[in-house]
């Protein structure tokens, strides 16, 4: 009896996976466009109101380090989410399961394209970050734990994605959902005017928990290597990638109940 | 001696919520080499029993094959892709190979005359492109058991006719072995060589075209299309059970078909004769059971 193949992670399906992350429209327009002209927009503005001309490195580099987060929330948070949603109520990753390409597989090829493009992307941001902004130059231990955070903030997005995707199964429902929590991460991550330090104490109660947060009104510091307090900041990720798990531990039971296998 | 047997499915019960979709008492097997159709109106759990005998739907019971899940091909009643990208990426990628590689798929996008849609994107491609699309790559697969659900659904008659043709060439020299779901008998005529009737989730009967023809229609029938002279002039004929446009005229014997026939010239009435009608076996298989079962 003929033995067919079985699908395992492959430089064809990354690759197909790869054409399926760059084919949606949104992680161009949300994940490159935007964090690049916010980043124009942004230093401007702070650049513009400061007395001290010498912070201007300073207020660079921080509106820089965390506009940079707004790229795997929507590279992966919301592209990932959205598309994975879409294929859900397509039936897609029940038909490639039919064709021998295992969920889990197709999860493991999708996290590698995912992160292959959000690297091409980052390394863009970076590229037009160095020719057209004043940047501190950062110490050895500050660009590891930049890539080390990004990398770890990324994957959480992705696990918080797929399990609102898995859960709703709907585009409209995941896409209203997810582009919320975007603006919610940007607003409490003091993205969008209002400082960490202009706050309110409920407001900054709950940005506390959000990694967004420290890259944006701490990270010069880590980026200078000079001395921080590193917990406040991994308990954010303890807290967001936790609650990212229990989501999705919740959206594959479900998913199995209902008797598609993962 | 019989086939090696492929699946059997025992004493098999799908609930969806309260209501029962599908419930399977007696053995059904699958052996190497059938052609099955699968055939009853909606809702009989035709496609219930495909997504049990592939794990898409809880099921209580037994399903038993060596098979394992690489070794099932499955063209489903919805086949979707993803939009991002044209066809031949998603063909290359699901079957992991290249085009310009691959001598058997390049025979396959051939036959099928693929070549020009490989550069669209799935969404552009007309419901017979489509059907194609999921066709040649379930053929790609070569599996010992090969799911076909509603293949043909929503395609006009030029593209339906023309398709099946493609499919039964493709198959005829093979020992592959073919679940074909259809409520289009004369593509199974053509395709199967057995048949399970189902009818709101229950198994009418299951067996031989042949066998089941002579169990239910006996040794040859004779269809008319229905007009008022015609039941007049055989009313005093046996007739079978038949939808309500067709008269099917029992020919138990050689000398009782000569009747009809010479009856038939002589009123200048057109007809068809078989022994192997799937519409009139499944017709008559239904009424039975239903006498049977008093339902």
């Amino acid at each position: 009896m003929k033995e067919n193949k079985r699908k395992t992670v492959s430089l064809s399906m990354i690759t197909y996976e790869l054409r399926n992350v760059t084919g949606n429209p949104f992680v161009h327009i949300f994940g490159i466009g935007l964090p690049i002209f916010f980043l124009f927009i942004i230093t401007r503005i702070v650049v513009s109101n400061l007395q001290d001309t010498s912070l201007i490195k300073t207020a660079s580099t921080s509106v820089f380090l965390g506009i940079s987060t707004i790229i795997p929330m929507a590279m992966i948070l919301m592209g990932y989410s959205v598309i994975q949603s879409q294929d859900l109520e397509k039936g897609i990753p029940e038909r490639l399961q039919l064709f021998g390409i295992k969920q889990h597989i197709t999860i493991c090829n999708r996290i590698i394209s995912e992160l292959i493009f959000l690297s091409a992307a980052i390394i863009l941001y970076f590229i037009v970050g160095i020719i057209f902004m004043d940047l501190q130059t950062p110490v050895i231990s500050g660009i590891i734990i930049y890539i080390f955070c990004i990398l770890i903030f990324s994957t959480i997005c992705f696990i918080l994605g797929h399990a609102i995707a898995t859960l709703l199964r709907k585009f409209s429902l995941t896409y209203c959902i997810v582009m919320l929590l975007y603006f919610v991460f940007m607003i409490f991550g003091g993205m969008m005017g209002i400082t960490y330090e202009n706050m309110s104490a409920p407001m900054q109660a709950v940005a506390k928990l959000l990694p967004v947060t420290y890259f944006n009104k701490d990270f010069y510091t880590i980026w200078t290597g000079k001395s921080y307090n590193f917990v406040p900041m991994l308990q954010s990720y303890l807290f967001l990638g936790a609650i990212s798990g229990v989501l999705l531990f919740i959206a594959l039971k479900k998913d199995r109940r209902k008797g598609n296998l993962s | 001696m019989e086939n090696p047997e492929l699946l059997q499915i025992e004493n098999l019960t799908v609930h969806y919520g309260k209501d029962t979709a599908l419930q399977i008492e007696h053995p059904i097997s699958i052996r190497k080499g059938d052609r099955v159709g699968i055939i009853g109106a909606n809702g009989a759990g035709k496609t219930t029993l495909i997504k049990s005998i592939l794990r898409l739907v809880n099921y209580q019971g037994s399903i038993h094959t060596n098979l394992t899940m690489e070794q099932i091909a499955t063209h489903m009643q919805f086949n979707e892709y993803t939009d991002t990208m044209p066809t031949r990426y998603i063909m290359e990628a699901i079957l992991q190979t290249k085009i310009s590689q691959d001598k058997k798929l390049q025979e396959l996008i051939s036959y099928f005359e693929f070549e020009d849609c490989l550069r669209k994107k799935y969404s552009k491609l007309s419901g017979g492109q489509k059907q194609r699309f999921t066709i040649i790559m379930v053929m790609m697969q070569d599996a010992p058991l090969t799911f076909y659900d509603e293949v043909t659904s929503g395609l006009d008659f030029e593209t339906r006719q023309k398709l099946v043709e493609k499919m039964v060439s493709w198959y005829k020299n093979k020992d592959s072995s073919l679940c074909i779901v259809s409520h289009y008998y004369e593509e199974l005529e053509h395709l199967a060589n057995k048949l399970l009737i189902l009818d709101k989730g229950h198994v009418i009967d299951y067996g031989k075209k042949d066998e089941l023809f002579q169990k239910y229609c006996g040794r040859a029938v004779i269809i008319l299309n229905y007009s008022k002279e015609k039941e007049t002039v055989f009313q005093n004929y046996e007739k079978l059970a038949s939808p309500a446009h067709l008269i099917a005229l029992s020919c138990e014997t050689e000398e009782k078909e000569k009747e009809i026939i010479e009856l038939l010239l002589k009123h200048n009435m057109d007809y068809t004769r078989s022994s192997s009608d799937i519409e009139i076996i499944y017709t008559n298989a239904k009424e039975r059971y239903s006498k049977q079962n008093s339902i």
